[in-house]
């Protein structure tokens, strides 16, 4: 990789022709290219017996006998079976829509990382043996063999997607490159293909109920050691139920959130907003041990691993006899839990429609699932003021918010988050409208891509939304992403400081917050620190650090295209988009502080 | 003797084309939609004082229908479109594919309508009116001669173009653009042209067409006019149509059955169903407990919590 927060793109546009052929192990790049499966991991997972031990890097991938004929029958299985991969594979008329809506395409300038040509991996294929144009004309109708080279392509770009949906959203079709991409995935382990990161999670997950294969007494370990971090900081004592038999509500977080930083501080927050609607109105909740994990890497793997991974859940449910249940801050998890659990399962007949009992609002949009986000929870009780809130004890942090692309394009959930962050903090700013909401950029490491050996692809995937958030890191000071999805939290630790905003600009979930503004009815100490253990801005400070946002007036800045001078960024960038058609995002490019 | 030949030919490509179309739409409706993978574009419906999309983010079976006349009729989704530019990374809107997609299409729609005007007798009230809104633009010197020139004729024109370059200018179409990208463009380029050449500068045996016209529809047939623009109009007409159900050009009918559009965002509501669906193999909790026996109990007999100050 090069320079800290400096990458150089290169754009190659081949011709048609070019762009059919296959690329091999001899361009696969370090930090692009994903390690293989292990067999431990493959055998842990509902997958084919059929593993394949093979070095991306080798020229000999060793597939097994028959492969051809194994992954074009399935390909045959799987149109007849996906009535989306049928169509999406007949219809797309290379219009180039989705072309640079890609992060990742953005980011490498790899023409084969454009959605449309990310499809026409497998389209070429379709074509070659399911149509009778792709028999007669071959490659003037785009079609092409499958061989052993096209197999390495393909295991080499269906792991570059994120599988975040963006191009969906442009494609005047609705072609789901997400999808495409998750049978492709499963397509390769039919014949033995798999990928590590993706497998050692879900092998774990299986086996031990959470991705991160931690023991129950791990997990309760855990927990505990959130309690009494929570009493340093607050003086409450907080009682964490786990594998608890008849309460109100089953909870189920990301298992991130269990350990890792600064997951931890959003994990906190849980445990406090649960522990006051016990203090306070008696609703009680419990943890599970096995239904440990929210998140499913299954989702972007195969079916069968989603679905084995899911299961437990309403397993418990059921065991536990619970009411309903609520979900933590987690990206692929929603994605899976709106649109995948209760059509993968059977829902157990303890459950009953989610109704608050404090205020008595009907969840008709979770009335089958039987499943609601917390945060929708929470926005339903800020809204009838039914917890305690301090915005103040937020005055340190100027927030701004990224959605994750499973929540925003898997669900529809914009709302619900900003009303919360608007609710516990005071200074809340917007990243630009092209990488916010439905059109939100990706954090780079979705879908199995937060493996350490992809870091370039990471760093090149995540450069879009990097951007963005330096943009209003230098407009507004912000130096808070609050973001609702665990592999952002960990994501944007290494994304932030390879491009020079971490430090000031940290990271954490919406549910730190939440924990920071709640004021707990038993707690009778001032507070002091934040869940970070960092110090509050008194009041005084707290108007300084406001008025040298706000007003900031010794600073002046100059377009670098005409030398007009400003005493306000935002004039600056307002002058640049009006004056030169830059963008605002880009802004930074053109205003520079004035020496 | 050659007129057989082109009523035979304009009869087969027809066939073609409604069996063509009515085949792949039969292969795409049976196979299954497993997962409701809907792609809302707008906040969902949650509770009930949060504003919410209703037609980028439809909840019931009405609001998705309108989704969906939305991009079939207006083309919504390339409405949205932006352009990144990577070297200064600015991003900005752009609506020129929208602006080519839109003329083409819509200038397609009316151009068939008006060709209804050849397959009637007499010819419906709605379609005269059609044809005259179409030709209100007309030039000339009002004392010499005045021509009437079809606005779709413009349209159709500045559409098909701006896609075609598109596909020339743009290094990224020109990438990904198959070869048959451009013959479908060109053929459809080639049959709009003869067509305007017949209309304006080509006298065709008006009545000719029409007594051929309408010998098709009745099961008639005519002789056409050997007329070198109409055979080579007809020509064309019949390969689009034989072309239309073996290429892209079936996203006219696929759209429809395009499931991110196509269901409404209302999963957690309504239980969708998977009809090929496996069974569970996961772990149960039998045997989650005969792993970590100890473990669970321990978690017991602390009485199922941790924390507590105890």
């Amino acid at each position: 990789m090069e320079e800290e927060g400096k990458i150089k793109i290169e754009q190659r546009f081949p011709n048609w022709s070019d762009l059919l052929k296959p690329i091999t192990e001899k361009d696969f790049k370090k930090g692009i290219y994903h390690y293989p499966a292990r067999k431990s991991d493959w055998e842990g997972a509902p997958l084919p017996p059929v593993y394949t031990d093979f070095n991306p890097l080798e020229k000999d991938w060793h597939l097994p006998e028959g492969w051809k004929e194994t992954f074009l029958s399935k390909m045959d299985e799987f149109r007849k079976k996906y009535r989306e991969l049928f169509v999406w594979m007949d219809i797309c008329v290379r219009c180039g829509a989705c072309a640079d809506k890609c992060h990742y395409y953005l980011g490498t300038g790899d023409p084969k990382n454009m959605p449309v040509a990310r499809a026409e991996l497998l389209r070429s294929i379709y074509r070659r043996y399911f149509t009778w144009q792709g028999k007669i004309f071959g490659k003037w109708a785009g079609a092409r063999d499958l061989t052993e080279d096209v197999i390495k392509e393909l295991y080499y770009y269906l792991h570059q997607c994120s599988q975040c949906r963006r191009c969906s959203v442009f494609c005047p079709y609705g072609i789901d490159t997400a999808t495409i991409v998750w049978i492709g995935r499963e397509l390769l382990t039919h014949i033995g293909i798999g990928h590590r990161f993706s497998l050692i999670s879900i092998a774990a997950c299986l086996r031990s109920g959470n991705h991160l294969g931690l023991s129950p007494m791990g997990m309760a370990g855990s927990l505990e050691s959130a309690a009494e971090d929570i009493k340093e900081i607050t003086g409450v004592d907080i009682e964490v139920p786990i594998n608890k038999k008849g309460v109100d509500i089953l909870f189920v977080a990301p298992s991130g959130d269990y350990f890792a930083t600064p997951h931890w501080f959003t994990l906190m927050g849980y445990l406090m907003f649960f522990h006051e609607l016990e203090e306070r109105y008696g609703i009680t909740y419990t943890w599970s041990t096995l239904a440990g994990e929210g998140g499913n890497f299954g989702t972007f793997y195969t079916y069968k691993c989603a679905q084995d991974m899911n299961g437990k859940i309403y397993k418990e449910a059921k065991r536990l006899g619970v009411k309903w249940i609520i979900g933590g801050e987690c990206g692929h998890m929603w994605r899976d839990k709106h649109q995948f659990m209760a059509t993968m399962h059977d829902i157990p007949d303890n459950l009953e429609e989610p109704v608050n009992p404090i205020t008595g609002t009907y969840f008709e949009n979770a009335k089958s699932t039987k499943m609601i986000h917390i945060l929708e929870f929470a926005a339903d009780l800020i809204k009838h003021n039914k917890i305690k809130l301090d915005k103040s004890r937020n005055n340190h942090w100027k927030v701004t918010m990224h959605d994750p692309c499973n929540m925003a394009r898997g669900m529809g959930f914009f709302e619900e988050p900003r009303y919360v962050v608007r609710s516990v903090c005071n200074y809340f700013y917007e990243m630009p409208e092209h990488a916010i909401r439905e059109k939100t950029y990706c954090c780079g490491s979705g879908a199995g891509n937060l493996a350490d050996e992809v870091m370039d692809l990471r760093m090149r995937g995540g450069m879009p939304r990097a951007m963005a958030i330096r943009y209003v890191h230098r407009l507004y000071g912000v130096n808070y992403l609050a973001t609702i999805c665990a592999i952002d939290r960990a994501a944007f630790t290494a994304l932030l400081k390879y491009w020079k905003l971490q430090p000031p600009v940290m990271h954490g979930g919406i549910f730190e917050l939440v924990g920071n503004a709640l004021i707990l009815s038993d707690e009778d100490k001032e507070r002091e620190l934040d869940l970070r253990g960092e110090p509050l801005l008194k009041e005084e400070e707290v108007k300084e650090a406001v008025e040298e946002v706000v007003t900031a007036p010794t600073k002046e800045y100059v377009c670098e295209l005409c030398g007009a001078v400003f005493t306000d960024l935002d004039e600056c960038c307002e002058h640049a988009e009006k004056e030169h058609k830059i963008a605002k995002a880009a802004c930074d490019m053109v205003c520079g502080e004035k020496r | 003797m050659i007129g057989y030949l082109f009523v035979g030919l304009f009869y087969i490509a027809i066939l073609i084309f409604v069996v063509g179309v009515l085949v792949r739409i039969f292969n795409w409706a049976r196979a299954p939609v497993p997962l409701n993978i809907c792609t809302p574009l707008g906040q969902q419906k949650s509770l009930d004082w949060l504003p919410r999309a209703r037609f980028d983010s439809p909840y019931t079976k009405w609001e998705t229908f309108v989704r969906m006349l939305g991009e079939v009729f207006l083309f919504r989704s390339l409405w949205k479109n932006t352009k990144y530019y990577i070297e200064t990374q600015r991003q900005t809107a752009t609506k020129w594919l929208w602006l080519f997609a839109i003329a083409f299409h819509w200038s397609l729609l009316i151009i068939l309508l008006r060709h209804i005007r050849f397959f009637t007798s007499p010819i419906p009230d709605w379609i005269l009116l059609l044809q005259s809104l179409d030709g209100i633009l007309e030039v000339g010197r009002p004392e010499l001669h005045m021509v009437t020139i079809l606005v779709t004729n413009l349209t159709i024109l500045l559409g098909l173009f701006g896609l075609l370059g598109r596909r020339i200018v743009g290094a990224k179409e020109r990438a990904i653009s198959l070869p048959s990208d451009w013959l479908a463009l060109i053929l459809i380029i080639a049959t709009v042209g003869s067509g305007i050449i017949m209309r304006y500068f080509w006298a065709v045996d008006i009545e000719g067409v029409k007594r051929f016209a309408i010998g098709i529809v009745t099961f008639n047939p005519v002789l056409p006019p050997l007329d070198l623009f109409f055979l080579t109009h007809l020509t064309l007409v019949s390969a689009l149509l034989i072309y239309f159900p073996f290429s892209k050009l079936v996203h006219a009918a696929g759209i429809l059955f395009s499931p991110t559009r196509n269901l409404p965002n209302n999963p957690r509501a309504v239980r969708y169903i998977n009809p090929w669906n496996p069974p569970y193999t996961g772990i149960s909790w039998e045997e989650y407990y005969e792993m970590y026996k100890d473990q669970l109990d321990e978690i017991a007999e602390r009485g199922y919590k941790v924390g507590g100050g105890g």
